[in-house]
């Protein structure tokens, strides 16, 4: 970075030296997020604490247009903060307070950096949660789960992220304070918040937001189901919401990560299990033991094995806490994984899965399925060696032919953990040149400089020859 | 004048969508906007029809206003002039339905009432309850985001809608989200054209997260002496582990001549046993606030009162009809100050859809001259800066032309505004669809 002394100068009379790293080894840190294959140094890392502070920063990057990047927990899965062309991360963790909370209306008011689970902590003896519950919840922010409009196992029933956020105030990639939506319902004029959640870091920085909270359910059925295989257990899934349930969660793993997670934490799966299949019902507790009841019919005639039922609530958290630690046990298997993350329509499971085995097969390269089933949102966790040149190809090859088959059933390539450097490439696959171009269209008027979280999302001309498709001439 | 103008027009367009997709000009009326009728009314069965349409109307600069069935033509201000109405009427097949996957891809022509008609038969729907059930399309439903009461529980069309296509001004067909029910690849574009009106392209194609159809289904009408009581029984259900699916409060213009009212109207379904849970929670919280009576409906008195709720704001065309978000606390002293204010006006009805934070306020005009048209347009500023005062806004759904005339029925913008203009500028840069109609003059 040229100039980097009088930037590092500048930003140190901004917001105080302490707050300003800019040593290679404090930097390394900041170089990747939770998709560790991809690295890129920032040049700066500047710690804000306030809206003004941001303001600031990015007043300055601007007059020596180099390019900035919010940081929240560094948990994403895509690649998202990762500073591809140097410059400055913006990081947001100390901007931690959570300044209002309403419960009468509904809403919370925060930070960006508030960590997702710790919100919920905030307001769970009210009797209300924040919904979006990212299996990362304990690291990642709600500033980050506003850019990737995250997921996680109970949106199903509740939504993601945008369904849960009503209002935001953002500086802008100029520096400049803006505000959509707000504590109401609904706001007039376009639904710019709504635009904004999900936009991965690229229209500016959120300094603040209204979130939703909920109100926490009666009572919970959790059951967890043994199945012989994974086509037993996908078709399950299927026959569960075509029979008119809307269960909060509908999660699955398969043999290799029921294995793992045995051996690392010893819940008392058996080893042989095909699949494991956790419903969660919540609710109303006058009427549940019907749907329990159905599902239990249902898992039965679809050879499950065995059945448990949650007996209390520290036996559910137990079933959760199996689900959750999944990703915690991959470093077992193998060096290095990533994360798959594709939607496709709940039907097309079974064949979907079918076609990741064979997958697996023609490459030789190990991957264990755990994933938001009832969602149709796939996480095949594709495992290898980063250090063998031969195995990185053949994963890069497994990566496109898992989305391509994503994108020929008529879903998509990433459902929760955004696009980010990782999957840029694949966008071609499911939006054409037309499409793409509306979404440039708008970036550019949020983003003119593209100084914000440059690099990102959009496919290059390598990535349409890589893909074999034609390079588009709009 | 303009009859020899309009025939060729007519004839123009005919070759473009046929004659049949022309309306025959004395039904041109079901599209008037405002006080103005269209030029022409075309309905083109095609996205290449539209695209043909969209070009000729930018090579004749004549504008273009997006519309259904027109129910909802009536919302937005009075526009300058109205050439073209492009109807999507003809776009009226469900394209795909897997019940297994809860999701389904209609031409955004299709009615509503007819989706749900093909839905029941596999136990499901979309669980919307717009005004005009009958008539609203699903594209006209999405481009205003009107979904009705229930989306206390079920949410609207920011919640349901998966993906979409549209054809730009430029007659680029453009598809936005997808068709499974998890997706962040790429900006979420669905939200930029929920509730834009169609101000920014004629959306034909949209996929949509379905429900299950609830076993059971009761509207409770209970009925308070006062407005406070009434409120805070319904402030104590929404904060609690009651899950219902509106939650409305009226005073005045009760939906039904057997109600009085302050009452309230509250929704509820789901199994049975749930469903009984329900209402005996719903009873005790009514018996601690005073309540004066307390009726459960089903069957057709329940569609009724649901269906007079659900068309509250499409009332008559003499009336005002205000649309107010305020916190849900702020609801109950908005009426109260509301009313105060307002007793001498004539036909006052007011619904709170209490656990939404909206409240509809309506009222009639004796008569169109200016004076009158003057006073309203005093009235609507007093309820706008009330709700401004706590935080919410205040849009005036509908009103007769020479009210409009006096007031901005959107209000102010706030900071956002600069980049809702931007959009507006580069996504319809000939300024095609709806002038002058949408927020600040879009
Ligand atoms: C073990 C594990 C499990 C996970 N499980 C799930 C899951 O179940 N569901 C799911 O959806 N995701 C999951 N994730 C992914 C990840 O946790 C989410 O994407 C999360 O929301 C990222 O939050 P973060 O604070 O860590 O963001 P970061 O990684 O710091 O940043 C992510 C992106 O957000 C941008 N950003 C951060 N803060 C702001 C801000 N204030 N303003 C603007 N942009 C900002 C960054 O620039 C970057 O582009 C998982 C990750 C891990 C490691």
């Amino acid at each position: 970075m040229i100039e980097k002394n009088r930037i590092t100068s500048e930003l140190s009379d901004l917001v105080g030296a302490a707050n300003v790293l800019t040593d290679s080894t404090a930097l390394s840190v900041y170089e990747c997020d939770g998709a560790t294959l991809f690295k890129a140094s920032p040049d700066i890392v500047v710690f804000a604490e306030s809206t003004e502070h941001v303001s600031k920063i990015v007043r300055l990057a601007n007059k020596f247009s180099v390019p900035f990047i919010a940081r929240g927990g560094g948990t994403g899965l895509s690649g998202g903060m990762l500073p591809v062309n140097g410059g400055i991360i913006i990081a947001l963790n100390r901007m931690d307070r959570i300044l209002e909370i309403d419960v009468k209306n509904q809403r919370a008011v925060v930070e960006p950096g508030v960590v997702n689970l710790l919100l919920t902590q905030a307001v769970e003896d009210r009797g209300y949660y924040f919904a979006p519950d990212p299996s990362s919840q304990k690291a990642c922010t709600i500033g980050g789960n506003i850019a990737e409009n995250s997921g996680g196992p109970h949106t199903l029933k509740y939504g993601v992220t945008t369904d849960h956020v009503t209002g935001l105030e953002v500086v802008m990639p100029d520096g400049e304070i803006v505000e959509f939506g707000g504590y109401v319902e609904e706001t007039p004029g376009y639904d710019l918040r709504g635009l904004m959640v999900g936009c991965e870091g690229t229209f500016g920085i959120v300094t603040k937001a209204i979130v939703r909270l909920t109100r926490k359910p009666q009572a919970y059925q959790t059951l967890l189901g043994v199945f012989e295989t994974i086509d037993d257990a996908s078709s399950a899934v299927s026959k569960i919401i075509g029979a008119g349930m809307i269960p909060a969660a509908l999660e699955m793993m398969d043999s290799l990560v029921i294995k793992t997670v045995e051996e690392a934490f010893h819940w008392g799966f058996p080893l042989d299990a095909g699949a494991v299949l956790i419903v969660e019902l919540d609710g109303i507790s006058a009427g549940m033991r019907h749907q329990a009841e159905q599902i239990t019919e249902i898992f039965n005639s679809h050879n499950c094995r065995e059945i448990h039922r949650a007996k209390d609530e520290t036996d559910r958290q137990n079933i959760w806490k199996s689900r959750k630690s999944a990703f915690g046990s991959f470093g077992r298997l193998a060096p290095s994984y990533i994360t798959q993350d594709g939607v496709v329509p709940r039907t097309q499971l079974p064949k979907v899965l079918r076609r990741v085995a064979e997958i697996s097969e023609k490459y030789s390269i190990p991957i264990a399925n755990v994933f938001h089933a009832g969602d149709g949102n796939i996480h095949p966790v594709v495992l290898f060696d980063e250090r063998d040149p031969d195995q990185c190809e053949r994963v890069d090859a497994v990566n496109m032919e898992i989305l391509t088959v994503c994108a020929e059933v008529g879903g998509t390539i990433t459902g929760e953990h955004g696009i980010g450097v990782e999957k840029m490439d694949y966008m071609p696959l499911i939006y054409s040149p037309e499409d793409l171009l509306v979404m440039t269209t708008v970036r550019d008027i949020f983003n003119p400089s593209k100084l914000c979280n440059p690099g990102k999302i959009f496919p290059t001309t390598e990535s349409y020859v890589k893909l074999g498709i034609e390079s588009p001439t709009v | 004048m303009t009859e020899p103008v309009n025939n060729r027009l007519r004839v123009e367009l005919s070759q473009l969508v046929g004659e049949n997709g022309i309306l025959h000009d004395d039904q041109d009326n079901l599209y008037g906007v405002d006080d103005l009728l269209p030029k022409a009314v075309t309905l083109p069965d095609s996205v290449g029809e539209i695209r043909d349409v969209l070009n000729y109307a930018a090579d004749n600069k004549l504008s273009v206003i997006p519309a259904g069935s027109g129910t909802k033509l009536g919302i937005g201000n009075p526009p300058e002039r109205v050439d073209l109405v492009v109807s999507t009427l003809g776009l009226n097949e469900v394209l795909e339905y897997e019940p297994g996957d809860l999701t389904a891809t209609v031409q955004s022509g299709v009615r509503l009432a007819d989706l749900q008609a093909k839905l029941a038969e596999n136990g499901q729907c979309l669980p919307f309850d717009p005004p005009y059930l009958n008539r609203a399309t699903l594209g006209g439903i999405v481009a205003a985001n009107s979904s009705g009461p229930s989306s206390l529980y079920y949410g609207n069309s920011r919640n349901r809608v998966l993906g979409m296509q549209l054809v730009q001004s430029n007659g680029a067909a453009v598809k936005c989200g997808g068709k499974v029910v998890k997706n962040v690849a790429g900006y979420d574009l669905n939200k930029l054209y929920i509730g834009s009106f169609g101000t920014l392209g004629i959306i034909t194609e949209i996929t949509f997260k379905l429900n299950p159809l609830p076993e059971v289904e009761r509207t409770m009408l209970i009925t308070f002496k006062s407005v406070t009581q009434a409120s805070r029984a319904a402030i104590e259900i929404a904060d609690s582990q009651l899950l219902p699916i509106f939650l409305n409060l009226i005073v005045g213009g009760a939906p039904s001549v057997d109600i009085v009212d302050p009452c309230l109207v509250i929704g509820i379904d789901g199994h049975h046993e749930t469903v009984d849970w329900q209402m005996n929670q719903i009873r005790a919280a009514a018996n601690l606030n005073d309540a004066t009576g307390v009726e459960v409906k089903d069957g057709a008195y329940q569609r009724d009162v649901r269906t007079s709720m659900s068309a509250f704001p499409e009332s008559n065309p003499q009336m005002v009809v205000c649309k107010a978000h305020l916190r849900m606390t702020d609801v109950e002293k908005f009426i109260t100050a509301a009313l105060d204010q307002c007793s001498d006006l004539l036909d006052l009805r007011v619904l709170g859809l209490i656990g939404n934070g909206v409240v509809y306020f309506a009222f009639s005009v004796p008569s169109a001259d200016t004076a009158s048209a003057k006073f309203a347009s005093i009235v609507i500023a007093e309820l706008r800066n009330h709700a401004r005062n706590v935080g919410g806004n205040l849009i005036v759904e509908s009103a007769p032309t020479s009210i409009k005339r006096h007031v901005d029925v959107w209000g102010e913008i706030g900071s956002s505004l600069k980049l809702m203009q931007q959009i507006k500028a580069r996504l319809d840069p000939l300024n095609l669809f709806c002038p002058g109609r949408f927020v600040s003059g879009i």
